[in-house]
């Protein structure tokens, strides 16, 4: 199973944790197995068309998935995803 | 008698130079928790003229993080209290306040005047608008810019320059306004903070120090650090073509941006 690296805004779908190992051959359908064991995790990361949101990017590896096959893009049981959010803050409480 | 400090290149080859670095006008968005850290850090590395944004006034919740400021600096407008507190530090320092929130708009009118080669910019802001108009405007302008962002115990960086991939080629878009947390309820860790703003101004000073040719050497990646963890992730994206930043078209100036209401 494949690893997936959960941002801290999204840990409150994985009861905290940093990473969860999820099934799945290709990114689009690790993401369908991720909601079913973090349900509300998918919608924070893709649109209501299923696309990638724009202010978040998946990396298998070192690698852009809109650089490979966006959601179709292979995963490996040894890889690692990473979901990383574009963060805003910086000036306020 | 406050000596002035003496700034000397490093001895692993001068990656500061430090008359670029009092030569270089820094405009820096926002004067909290990032901007704060980020002033220090340029300042005592040899930073001289600076332009500081902010339309805030300091607050007792402020303290925590924005370490420019004391208890008897609330209520102080924020760019007065900095400026105070680093002309201790550097009394040649020549600092211009600008007391207004800016906008893309606002920002290219600031950014109007100043001289590309002899001008970096920080955005230190907490408007997810603001760092993609500065990223836009950067490049449009040909200005090195720093931007970053913390939330809680993590940050990001990235310093953008013509002809590497900038932010937007790795966002399209700042999150909507229902997306973004609410900055309140999330809070920030005041040493997370204080880390990515010195990170900015390191990569703020080696801008200024390198010659532009090589610039492109400092910029392009994005940094991502959780401290609890302290794992840093370096993603390193293409330029994704069809950017309309990086094809220097700018920001669009009219639409309003996504930020947090509670300060
Ligand atoms: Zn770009």
């Amino acid at each position: 199973m494949a690893t997936v690296r959960i941002p801290t805004p999204l840990r409150k779908y994985t009861q905290g944790q940093e990473e969860v190992t999820v099934d799945g051959g290709t990114v689009r359908e690790l993401l369908a197995n991720l909601e079913q064991s973090s349900p509300g995790i998918r919608e924070r990361i893709c649109d209501d068309a299923g696309n990638v949101r724009r202010f978040v990017n998946i990396f298998v590896g070192d690698e852009d998935i809109r650089y490979l096959d966006n959601l179709n893009t292979a995963v490996k049981p040894d890889s690692e995803i990473s979901i990383i959010p574009a963060i805003a803050g910086g000036h306020t409480a | 008698m406050i000596p002035e400090p003496r700034i000397q290149s490093p001895p692993d080859g001068g990656a500061i130079d430090a008359a670029a670095v009092a030569r270089t006008q820094f405009v820096v968005l926002g004067a909290g928790g990032l901007g704060c850290p980020a002033l220090l850090g340029l300042v005592a590395a040899g930073a001289r003229r600076v332009t500081l944004v902010d339309d805030d006034v300091v607050d007792a919740s402020n303290l925590q993080r924005q370490v420019l400021y004391e208890t008897a600096d609330v209520g102080m407008a924020k760019t007065l209290a900095a400026e105070s507190q680093l002309r201790l530090r550097a009394r040649d320092l020549r600092l211009t306040q600008v007391r207004r929130r800016l906008d893309a708009r606002g920002l290219a009118e600031l950014l109007e005047d100043v001289d590309p080669a002899a001008t970096v910019l920080l955005e230190c802001s907490d408007d997810p608008g603001l760092k993609f108009a500065a990223n836009d405007l950067g490049l449009a302008r040909g200005i090195p810019t720093v931007i970053a962002g913390v939330q809680r115990w993590r940050g990001q960086i990235i310093a953008v320059v013509r002809g590497a991939a900038c932010y937007r080629c790795l966002y399209e878009a700042p999150p909507p306004a229902e997306l973004a947390p609410a900055c309140s309820a999330v809070g920030i860790i005041g040493a997370a903070a204080g880390l990515f703003g010195h990170w900015m101004a390191l990569l703020a000073v080696r801008l200024a120090s390198a010659r532009a040719d090589v610039r492109g050497e400092l910029a392009g990646s994005l940094h991502a650090l959780d401290l609890r963890d302290m794992r840093v992730q370096t993603l390193r994206p293409r330029p994704r073509p069809g950017c309309p930043a990086c094809a220097g078209e700018g920001p669009e100036l009219d639409v309003s941006t996504a930020r947090c209401a509670a300060r």
